[in-house]
């Protein structure tokens, strides 16, 4: 289906004044609603198996392993790297919407990076610090986690429910608010149940 | 506000809203009067785009010959015929809006799974940049560790074309797929971009393609990495 909403859109494309380029918001988003989980991923519909993602120590995270999605709790994951300037712009929101609202979720972030080889260890939590992480921080060496929730580009982030399913997932620059709100979709969705 | 959201603009020009496979969307032309499509393994995509400008499902692939300017060879997609199932996309790392490192993440996935599954020597992933000029050597091997790329598995290759102008060329001419080089005013960084489709081509080891995936920034990974499997495992 989203194949064909992308052509679709592309498709509408016609007027453009003085020839050039177009940008058009073709590309759907992954925002699915919760009213409409058939919408989703298809792995959703189902409670995918959690992923096994290692933490690291650094400011507000300690070196462990956390499931995702949590079997016990809604899970918030900002997906991130280094590399990527606008995900640096995320970090203020993140804090405020974990200062907010994390205490109610498995909220962190993880990367995706070669850590150990790209970046190192100790460089990643030196940008943490320096961008004012203060909540788990988790690393995904083989992409398995952002394959399957990445919303796009990065920064995206990822709201799940207890079953396993998205709630609420989109990319780009988010506000405190609109992060809050996603993770509110999932934790309603849990109340609901 | 300057609300940078990656993959908010699929970018394109003016003339493809004409193009043919733009104007083969309405529905009814499908599933029943297409079939499976000889020398290939996959069936008839959900989405017929055979009448795109780019070649499609059961069609051969096209040769294009580029330096890999990490191993310093020259590849050609046609080397792999006969032996490997390829996945390509086209990128370029100064990509602002998150798509490139969405189809490379792709990408990175499949040659990931095909080393846990032991398939990885069966396997070519092909990223042709169209930037040569800010695609250096040493921009494309940052570029691959940033997006986790491994490498020294054997099975990665970048293309990059010596200028602009051969990509273009060789992406609108060959892969049907338009593509623009004009001024990036909207990003402070960044002084031109190019709009472009974010297109995968999965290609069986007969050279002929299985699968076009034209929202390749946004397709299921999984889905990929699922069909790529059926394919190299047949």
């Amino acid at each position: 289906m989203r194949r064909r909403d992308v052509l679709a859109g592309l498709a509408s494309v016609g007027v453009v004044g003085g020839g050039g380029v177009l940008a058009v918001r073709g590309v759907p988003s992954f925002e699915t609603g919760s009213d409409d989980p058939e919408a989703t991923d298809g792995a959703e519909t189902t409670a995918p198996d959690p992923i096994a993602i290692e933490t690291v120590e650094a400011p507000g995270s300690e070196a462990g392993e956390v499931r995702i999605p949590a079997p016990e709790r809604v899970t918030f994951v900002d997906f991130f790297g280094t590399w990527c300037p606008p995900c640096i712009e995320q970090m203020p929101a993140l804090a405020e919407a974990n200062d907010r609202i994390g205490s109610d979720v498995l909220f962190l972030s993880v990367t995706n990076e070669a850590v150990g080889s790209s970046v190192t260890e100790d460089e990643l939590v030196d940008w943490w610090d320096e961008h004012d992480g203060d909540w788990l921080l988790g690393l995904d060496p083989t992409a398995e986690l952002t394959s399957r929730y990445l919303a796009g580009g990065y920064p995206s982030a990822v709201a799940i429910d207890t079953d396993g399913r998205v709630q609420w997932s989109d990319s780009g620059v988010k506000t405190a608010d609109e992060l809050v709100a996603g993770i509110e979709r999932a934790l309603e969705a849990e109340a609901g149940t | 506000m300057n609300r940078r959201t990656c993959l908010q603009t699929i970018v394109a020009s003016s003339f493809i809203a004409t193009a043919g496979c733009l104007e083969s969307l309405s529905p009814g032309d499908e599933e029943s009067t297409r079939s499976r499509a000889d020398g290939v393994t996959l069936g008839p995509p959900e989405q017929d785009l055979s009448e795109a400008s780019h070649p499609s499902y059961g069609e051969e692939f096209p040769t294009v010959e580029f330096p890999d300017p990490l191993t310093g060879e020259t590849v050609s997609t046609e080397q792999f015929v006969g032996e490997r199932t390829t996945l390509m996309t086209f990128f370029y790392t100064s990509c602002p809006d998150g798509a490139c490192p969405a189809l490379l993440l792709r990408l990175r996935r499949a040659q990931e799974v095909a080393a846990e599954e032991g398939y990885g020597d069966d396997a070519a992933f092909l990223g042709m940049t169209f930037d040569p000029e800010r695609d250096t050597e040493d921009e494309l091997r940052a570029y691959a560790d940033q997006q986790g790329v491994n490498l020294d598995a054997g099975n990665w290759h970048f293309l990059r074309p010596k200028e602009y102008e051969d990509a273009k060329a060789s992406l609108t001419e060959q892969f049907g797929l338009p593509l623009e080089k004009r001024d990036a005013d909207e990003y402070e960084n960044l002084e031109y971009m190019f709009p472009h489709y974010n297109y995968l081509f999965l290609v069986n080891e007969q050279g002929r393609i299985e699968r076009v995936y034209p929202d390749g920034a946004t397709v299921d990974p999984s889905q990929i990495v699922d069909d790529f499997e059926t394919v190299v495992t047949a």
